[in-house]
């Protein structure tokens, strides 16, 4: 039986949200989206956000990210509250602590497989003699080191999206927000996506937060959650 | 973001997406060689172009003489004058002449009257004149004091009824010349009625003439004319003491040279500026197009924690390097036409004003580059990554 979660107790935790709400307002009237969600997500967790088109879902991650902004409630970050962050800290957040995979597998088309990794560390301003070695681990990650000079737009779908989640961990973030990123690949592509993501938690320090509608994808996580209109209970 | 970093992502996203960039490339570098060309070779063509606007009234000649007034009759012109006049800022060549109102022939039982200059070998060069018949005495006919006559056309007819006359011999004042040349009838004016003869001849065997008296000077451009005519009289007064000296300007043919000039100058400036303004703009709409082209793209780049300088930096310097480079492919353009331009009329410009075009070539572009950059940078920069991410 689907309960609803409960505000977040664990003092190591991760990700801790609280009452959070998010609505849009158009010439109509208000329209919620979240409506008083609260998550808690340890170190090393990994945590399945299910639910059907329009529940919300990926605005929830979003918010985690800092790519959207909440309408009223609480997020801390490690203990700290990251909601009334500036726009240049909120940028530095997601250079530090968030790794984004995208269900499009988004890549530079017009860039090698390098070249995509190595922006992530531009914008962080990681040293360029850094950076091959970097890239490389990433790559290492998901078996594509040998990719590693290959024009992105020449990838198949299931590399694309690997290429897309070493991307996401190239700046060492501690938490990976994924939305449906197996949702364009098939079974197999899919599968090795999430024995990827699981080889990445078991180190224990990066957590991933997933939004699937793929029931097979959510059964691999630690825990999993449904969004209802706006509402997250915990399976 | 490193600005090392900026550069190279700018340059690979020209590289990647150059056939985008060609027309906006073209225009900026046609621009660019043109400013450089006009600049560089301006004053040569204006030198050159004045040279062949011998049919506009030889606008930069200018004649200094003294009055026709008995008061003045035996005045002429220092070597030191002379030096001081060659030296006037604008003045290209200079020219002695002796003049006379009363040399006279007695031709097939006819007397004839008429007015004679005796001038140096550079006269002709000075006034823009040529010969229809024959050819008009050098230098060495000057030196060796040579009785060679030049007619002008309508004095040839009025002695011998033709004007194949060359060859010739006719006596003024008591002495033989032969006839070697006669001018051509193009803006001659009162000079069609004139003989003309060797200037150290003139010295030599006309009675009662003076030294030179007459001084014409060509300018290097039009625009020389009104400095040049203003510094005379001061040039002439600081050597000797000149009453009674007139300067004479072709001032209409000035201004009239002056006119088209100015239309001519008008025309090709406008057509730089719209090349560039052609340029400028496809700068804004190529750039604009590649806003909304790499729209998730934008988006991405904010996820991964780009801010907002560092997207807007990042398309400001593709227009920038977009325009730099076409400046710089301007450049080696306007060398090329700056180099065969210099052959084609002669001339040598220096290479220090072509660098300073070059310069101020590229730092246009640059400016370019940011003022059409600018805005959609700006939109790039602002865009919410959300509705970017999301963009289809």
């Amino acid at each position: 039986m689907n309960k609803q979660c409960p505000p977040p107790q664990a003092n190591g935790a991760l990700i801790q949200v609280t009452r959070l709400s998010k609505h849009y307002s158009n010439g109509h009237g208000v329209i919620p989206v979240l409506r008083g969600v609260n998550l808690e997500v340890l170190p090393g967790e990994m945590v399945a956000v299910m639910g059907p088109s329009g529940s919300g879902k990926s605005t929830l991650l979003f918010i985690l990210g800092l790519l959207l902004p909440a309408s009223s409630g609480n997020y801390r970050f490690l203990g700290q509250e990251v909601l009334n962050l500036s726009r240049a800290d909120q940028a530095e957040f997601r250079r530090r602590r968030v790794g984004f995979v995208f269900q499009n597998c988004d890549l530079f088309e017009n860039s090698t497989v390098y070249e995509n990794l190595e922006f992530p560390l531009v914008y962080a301003q990681v040293e360029r003699q850094e950076r091959p070695e970097r890239i490389a681990a990433a790559l290492e990650r998901v078996n594509l080191a040998h990719r590693m000079y290959h024009p992105a737009n020449r990838l198949s779908g299931g590399e694309r999206q690997r290429v897309a989640v070493a991307r996401a961990l190239v700046n060492q973030p501690l938490v990976i927000l994924a939305d449906e990123p197996t949702g364009q690949l098939d079974r197999q592509h899919g599968q090795m996506i999430m024995d990827h993501f699981a080889q990445i938690v078991a180190t224990g320090d990066t957590a991933l937060v997933i939004v699937t509608h793929d029931s097979q994808v959510a059964e691999r996580c630690h825990r999993k959650f449904s969004m209802e209109d706006g509402v997250l209970y915990e399976n | 973001m490193r600005f090392s970093d900026l550069l190279r992502v700018s340059i690979l996203q020209l590289v990647r997406h150059r056939r985008r960039y060609w027309g906006v490339m073209l225009a900026i570098a046609l621009g660019t060689a043109g400013f450089i060309t006009i600049i560089t070779m301006g004053r040569d063509l204006k030198e050159n172009f004045n040279r062949d606007l011998e049919l506009l009234g030889r606008a930069t000649v200018i004649k200094v003489y003294f009055e026709d007034r008995p008061a003045y009759q035996h005045q002429w012109f220092y070597d030191s004058t002379v030096e001081a006049l060659r030296r006037l800022p604008g003045v290209g060549s200079v020219s002695l002449a002796v003049y006379t109102h009363a040399a006279k022939s007695n031709h097939q039982g006819q007397q004839y009257r008429y007015s004679l200059l005796g001038v140096d070998a550079s006269y002709w060069d000075v006034c823009g004149f040529s010969a229809q018949k024959g050819k008009l005495f050098n230098l060495e006919v000057n030196n060796v004091r040579e009785r060679a006559v030049v007619l002008g056309p309508e004095l040839a007819r009025s002695l011998f009824g033709s004007e194949s006359v060359v060859g010739s011999k006719l006596v003024v004042d008591e002495n033989l010349y032969t006839v070697t040349g006669v001018l051509k009838d193009v803006g001659l004016g009162d000079l069609r009625h004139f003989a003309f003869i060797p200037f150290t001849t003139a010295q030599d065997r006309i009675q009662r003439i003076s030294p030179a008296n007459r001084i014409y000077l060509r300018c290097l451009t039009w625009d020389d004319v009104e400095k040049v005519a203003r510094l005379i009289p001061k040039a002439i007064q600081s050597s000797q003491y000149a009453p009674g000296i007139k300067v004479e300007v072709a001032w209409a043919q000035v201004k009239r040279v002056k006119a088209v000039a100015w239309w001519v100058e008008l025309f090709i400036y406008s057509s730089i500026i719209a090349t560039l303004i052609l340029g400028g703009a496809g700068i804004w709409t190529v750039m604009m197009a590649a806003v909304r082209s790499r729209t998730r793209e934008i988006g991405l780049k904010k996820a991964m924690g780009a801010e907002d300088q560092a997207i807007m930096a990042q398309f400001l310097a593709e227009a920038v390097c977009l325009s730099f480079t076409a400046s710089l492919a301007g450049s080696a353009l306007g060398l090329v036409t700056v180099e065969v331009t210099s052959l084609l009329i002669n001339s040598h410009p220096g290479q220090g004003l072509f660098m300073v075009c070059v310069v101020l070539g590229l730092l246009v572009a640059v400016g370019l580059g940011v003022a059409a950059g600018l805005y959609p940078s700006l939109q790039a920069s602002r865009m919410e990554v959300v509705s970017a991410i999301r963009y289809e």
